[in-house]
């Protein structure tokens, strides 16, 4: 499995696209299925906060896994968005972990930060 | 050797700072900033004290006015974080309020002259843009002011990411 991340609107989809060969028919939007892309991780945790834990076995299956940075702001007031915000961030780290590659996009530019 | 260790949201920057500081000489003192509300606060402070249990650190809590703290030995701090304290300093009843910026560099200072390595954890809060009220903007740019001030004189500054280190400045130790 491939992570990528990278800010909103930072050219993570066009790049995966580009780089790996990828369609949009082969990409779920916050979806666990059987395409082998997953983008917009951040919203999928959001979605299944209750069972976060059982989303990384499932997760190291795909190709690529596309997530956003959501970790660089201010602390949420809001429980969910600040629950949220830490579980992306953990899961994002066990990700890495097991991940033959990490990149992180920058202005649509990759930078290879592990593998 | 000073480090500054930054990064956002559960990214893995305390573990590797704790990492980092456990291969530094004792005696090792773990400096905890973060003042609990709720029990939100005490579960994470209990997470981040099991975490450090074993490693042979003495934690000792300063929220506010960290010049004042002695250490009883030279050894390695662990600070953690500039995030709450510099927070504590802006909008807690003793903070130094107006002061929070000399407040926080001024503690960091007198640990400097106190340790023999020190290792900084701060937050980045600088990347969800800036629609923030004042009291918010305030927070952000004082912290951002003190992340700067100690990245221009520390020998290393390094950003966690997804748990992997990031050199931003000076070899990884």
């Amino acid at each position: 499995m491939i992570l990528v991340i990278g800010g909103l609107a930072s050219g993570k989809r066009d790049y995966v696209k580009k780089e790996f060969g990828f369609t949009d028919a082969d990409m779920a939007d916050a979806a666990l299925d059987g395409r082998p892309v997953v983008y917009n991780l951040q919203n999928l945790v959001t979605a299944s906060l209750s069972s976060v834990d059982g989303l990384l076995p499932a997760l190291l299956l795909k190709k690529v896994v596309i997530c956003n940075e959501v970790g660089s702001g201010v602390v949420p007031i809001d429980k969910t968005e600040r629950g949220a915000r830490e579980a992306t961030g953990r899961l994002c780290v066990g990700l890495a972990e097991k991940a033959e590659k990490v990149i992180r996009i920058c202005c649509g530019i990759p930078s290879v930060i592990k593998g | 050797m000073r480090t500054l260790v930054i990064g956002g949201a559960a990214c893995g920057k305390s573990e590797y700072a704790e990492a980092l500081a456990v291969r530094k000489p004792v005696p090792r003192y773990y400096v905890a900033t973060m003042m609990p509300f709720d029990s939100e606060d005490v579960r994470r402070i209990e997470k981040h004290r099991a975490q450090r249990a074993e490693k042979g650190f003495h934690t000792m809590e300063r929220y506010t006015d960290l010049r004042g703290l002695l250490l009883p030995e030279r050894g390695t701090v662990l600070l953690e974080c500039l995030g709450n304290l510099t927070a504590n300093e802006l909008f807690a009843e003793n903070g130094a309020r107006e002061d929070a910026l000399g407040a926080v560099l001024r503690g960091v200072e007198a640990l400097e002259v106190q340790c023999g390595d020190l290792v900084v954890v701060t937050n980045d809060v600088h990347s969800d843009g800036g629609a923030y009220e004042a009291e918010t903007r305030r927070y952000i740019e004082t912290l951002g002011n003190i992340n700067r001030a100690l990245a221009a004189r520390f020998e290393c500054v390094v950003e966690l990411v997804c748990g992997i280190p990031l050199p931003v400045k000076g070899v990884l130790a």
